[in-house]
């Protein structure tokens, strides 16, 4: 129910049991490491970043093993295996593993090189098809393209502009005076025209001369073998690529098996990397070494009774000094733990502070049901989280609070539906009257607030103020505990009195009694009364709110301020209005629902068609709504709730553990 | 003239849906382009900034809920549509905070969460923290519709 006790831990041992005793503490995860002594003469800091690049590579290795694998081999996931959780294996296992991680190491990295194997074939075909390309044309024609003539001849291999014809080219060449020149259009195509013109080595020349002006060009590619040949070879080659890719491929996806053992490899050069990190806060001598760090009271005992049994120690707790920053482990019982992640992703509490979560578990369970508020999505939410904290025991802790909360928060939407009467909506009314004529209606067991929003508006608002007391009912146990009894005074019970008193006061006016539709008529003394108390705290709260400041008319001007906070009560209280809001917007988005499902009417269509309305709309309404409420419940407390006593900061509780994502030990269930 | 009254309240009704409804879509759409950069970098963050890209969603609800009522008290979805041109006109007026609010406050909440996603992307573990940003926007929205809800609700009793 609280922030655990910590203590001081502080250990020696021998050097030869290091790896064992280290080994154990892992396993317990119950003790914080950290930088304890500093080093001197005896005592040095071990150097282990060396082993730790080591160790930081194998885990890439694995990771990346196991990329590939799921690239190839992607695995076949049952949709619950996120519930799961880790598949438990014994110490012995990880004990034996160093025989055989050599072999392992030795997959993964072939794995490796196969998946560049295949990358690299498969990079390698597209170059080979644009030579293919660049030589189709040339298919047919039986030279070699750097043919260059013979011992009287020369030959122009190359490529013209389009709609060069035969005939054009000689006589061109001819009319440059140049008789004997032959010509061959191998092939044309839109773009280009492929030629072959022969004639005297003599005229070489000029002819070469002519042919530029023309616009020609030699082919992008010129191998040596003829074109054709060139073709079959580079079609060979692809062919080659492709089957060498599939062949990889293929070897990858026969390792497949091996995905258990990497997926071990890559957790057991995690664990060990999480104990170098550790190494690197101890320091040594010769023979000993010497460990420190945090651990919560409650498992000191123990912890301390298995080292000594099992090895030669010396073992010290203390309690940590007032200005230590000592990190922050949240204990709370099964129906509050759930929302410690809550809590923790605010902040958690720092120095000083209480643990806010068993208080706010409550509200926040409420103000959720009343957000969502509709009985059977409520149940629907519980059904399902309660089945799947069942049916699925080795869940991971994290998962398992997760569904804890909204297991509870389904258990009070289930409460408030039933006060406000909806039941997917007005689901019973609607089918009753459409499918068989009579009309049935669940009645609220209180009222159902979208007849009455105005008296849902007044619930909401005592709601909140319940919510907005017990935080500055917070601050004062917070201060009393810390023995600042004055500041209890002042800036608790002045503000208890001032807005009470104002309360009190309200619920006298007319403009009350016309919004509430009740009114409480108070004596004129009683009210005079109060409104003295009321004028009396507020110049309390005008004394003291700056009372840091020496200088008076400062301090006067300070404490006017911290008497304007009555506004911020003002919108706080506002602020609460979004429950009547969230509340509404799901009952009347399920009506809408309904009315459009009963728009067929009463025939084997209509039924058909209200089953699959009911059922896509208010899948879609339960989880819009469950957003809208998980985020505004969330507002309330953070904003609102600990805005008034809470600020957090404290460090969280990291333990030297297993903190490995495939496996777990069964030796011990309190790693996960 | 006297039956305008149901043209002014269903214009009413109809604007609640529609500026609220533009105003969560662009809102939504802004905040799913920078959800979808974020996963191209880490796919694992979807569920995360699909929250945050969901908040500024709620106004085109509140929208539909505000245009369901008035829709619903002015009898066009069955009963007598039988409204006096004030009572129209009263209507009209009581849809208005929903309409205007709910634009402008969808847009700046989606503005919060575009900058939300963006610390996620760099601090996933303040997620509870991003998503309290956003949410303080949805506040006036969630003002706007109380004040239209009580409208309307209000009109039905009045005689004119």
């Amino acid at each position: 129910m609280a922030v655990l006790p910590m203590q001081r831990m502080e250990l020696c041992a021998l050097k030869t049991d290091r790896k064992k005793i280290l080994e154990m503490l892992q396993r317990r995860g119950v003790v914080e490491v950290n930088d304890g002594s500093q080093a001197d003469d005896v005592f040095r800091k071990k150097d282990t970043a060396p082993a730790q690049v080591v160790l930081k590579k194998g885990v890439a290795v694995s990771q990346e093993a196991l990329e590939i694998l799921n690239r190839y081999a992607p695995e076949s996931k049952s949709l619950f295996a996120t519930l799961e959780g880790r598949t438990i294996t014994t110490v012995e296992n990880y004990d034996s593993f160093a025989e055989q991680r050599e072999s392992v190491l030795q997959l993964a990295y072939h794995l490796g090189a196969l998946a560049g194997e295949v990358e690299e074939s498969r990079s390698e075909i597209p170059k080979l098809t644009i030579q293919m390309e660049a030589l189709a044309p040339w298919e047919s024609f039986e030279l070699p393209l750097d043919f260059s003539g013979t011992k009287k001849t020369a030959a122009f291999i190359g490529i013209l502009p389009p709609g060069t014809t035969q005939e054009i080219l000689e006589e061109q060449l001819r009319s440059a005076g140049e008789d004997a020149v032959s010509a061959e259009v191998v092939s044309s195509s839109p773009e280009e025209t492929y030629v072959m013109i022969l004639c005297m080595r003599t005229a070489a020349h000029a002819v070469e001369e002519q042919l530029r002006e023309l616009g020609y060009a030699k082919p992008s590619v010129i191998p040596s073998l003829p074109p054709a040949e060139q073709l079959r070879e580079l079609q060979k080659n692809i062919e080659k690529l492709t089957q060498k890719a599939q062949r990889a491929q293929d070897e990858i996806k026969s390792h497949s098996d091996a995905r258990e053992t990497l997926k071990f490899m890559l957790d057991y050069y995690t664990m060990r990397l999480e104990k170098y990190e550790v190494i690197s806060h101890l320091i040594e001598s010769r023979k000993t070494f010497l460990l420190t760090g945090y651990i919560p009271i409650r498992d000191t005992a123990a912890l301390e009774e298995e080292l000594s049994q099992k090895f030669p120690i010396a073992v010290k707790f203390e309690m940590p000094g007032e200005d230590e920053d000592v990190p922050v482990l949240l204990s709370n019982n099964g129906f509050s733990a759930p929302v410690e992640s809550v809590v923790e992703s605010y902040s958690l509490p720092g120095k000083g502070e209480v643990d806010p979560t068993a208080v706010m578990s409550i509200f926040y369970y409420v103000l959720f049901g009343m957000m969502l508020s509709d009985a059977a999505y409520g149940a629907l939410l519980a059904g399902i989280c309660g089945f799947c904290i069942l049916r699925f025991k080795n869940m991971e802790k994290g998962m398992l609070n997760t569904l804890k909360m909204f297991f509870f928060c389904g258990l009070s939407t289930v409460f408030w539906g039933v006060l406000f009467g909806s039941y997917f909506g007005d689901v019973v009314d609607v089918v009753s009257k459409t499918f068989f004529g009579t009309h049935l209606t669940i009645p609220p067991v209180w009222f159902a607030p979208l007849s009455q929003p105005m008296r849902m508006l007044m619930f909401c608002f005592v709601i909140g103020l319940v919510h907005l007391f017990t935080g500055l009912g917070m601050n004062l146990y917070q201060l009393a505990r810390a023995k600042k009894y004055k500041d209890v005074l002042y800036d608790v019970i002045f503000w208890y009195i001032l807005l009470i008193s104002l309360i009190v006061l309200l619920m006298g006016q007319q403009i009350f009694a016309n919004i509430s539709g009740f009114s409480i008529a108070l004596p004129a003394t009683v009210s005079s009364a109060v409104s003295l108390i009321a004028i009396a705290a507020a110049i309390g709260i005008i004394l003291t709110g700056g009372r840091e400041s020496k200088n008076w008319f400062k301090r006067i001007l300070k404490g006017l301020y911290g008497l304007y906070n009555i506004t911020g009560y003002l919108s706080d209280v506002l602020s609460y209005s979004r429950l009547l809001a969230l509340g509404l917007a799901t009952s009347v988005i399920a009506t809408v629902i309904n009315q459009m499902g009963s728009m067929v009417g009463n025939s084997v269509m209509g039924v058909v068609a209200f089953i699959v309305i009911f059922l896509l709309g208010h899948t879609m309404n339960i989880g819009i709504n469950m957003l809208g409420a998980y985020v505004h419940t969330n507002r309330l407390q953070y904003v609102e709730f600990f805005g008034k006593f809470y600020t957090g900061g404290g460090q969280k509780f990291r333990p030297f553990a297993v903190n490995t994502k495939y496996f777990k030990f069964r030796e011990d269930h309190k790693n996960g | 003239m006297d039956k305008m009254g149901i043209v002014f309240a269903l214009f009413g009704a109809v604007l609640a849906a529609l500026m609220a409804g533009i105003g969560s879509a662009r809102g939504v759409g802004l905040a799913g382009e920078a959800a979808a950069g974020v996963v191209t970098e880490d796919p694992g963050k979807f569920g995360k900034v699909l929250v945050l890209q969901l908040l500024p969603g709620t106004q085109g609800i509140y929208g539909l809920l505000i245009a369901f009522i008035t829709l619903s008290q002015i009898g066009v979805l069955g009963g007598s549509a039988q409204i006096s041109l004030a009572k129209g006109l009263l209507y009209f007026f009581a849809c208005l905070p929903m309409a205007i609010v709910g634009y402008g406050s969808a847009i700046g909440q989606a503005r919060a969460s575009v900058a939300s996603i963006g610390l996620i992307a760099k601090r996933p573990e303040q997620f509870g923290k991003a998503m309290i940003f956003p949410a303080m926007v949805e506040t006036y929205a969630i003002l706007a519709l109380l004040v239209s809800i009580l409208s309307i609700f209000g009109i039905g009793g009045i005689n004119v």
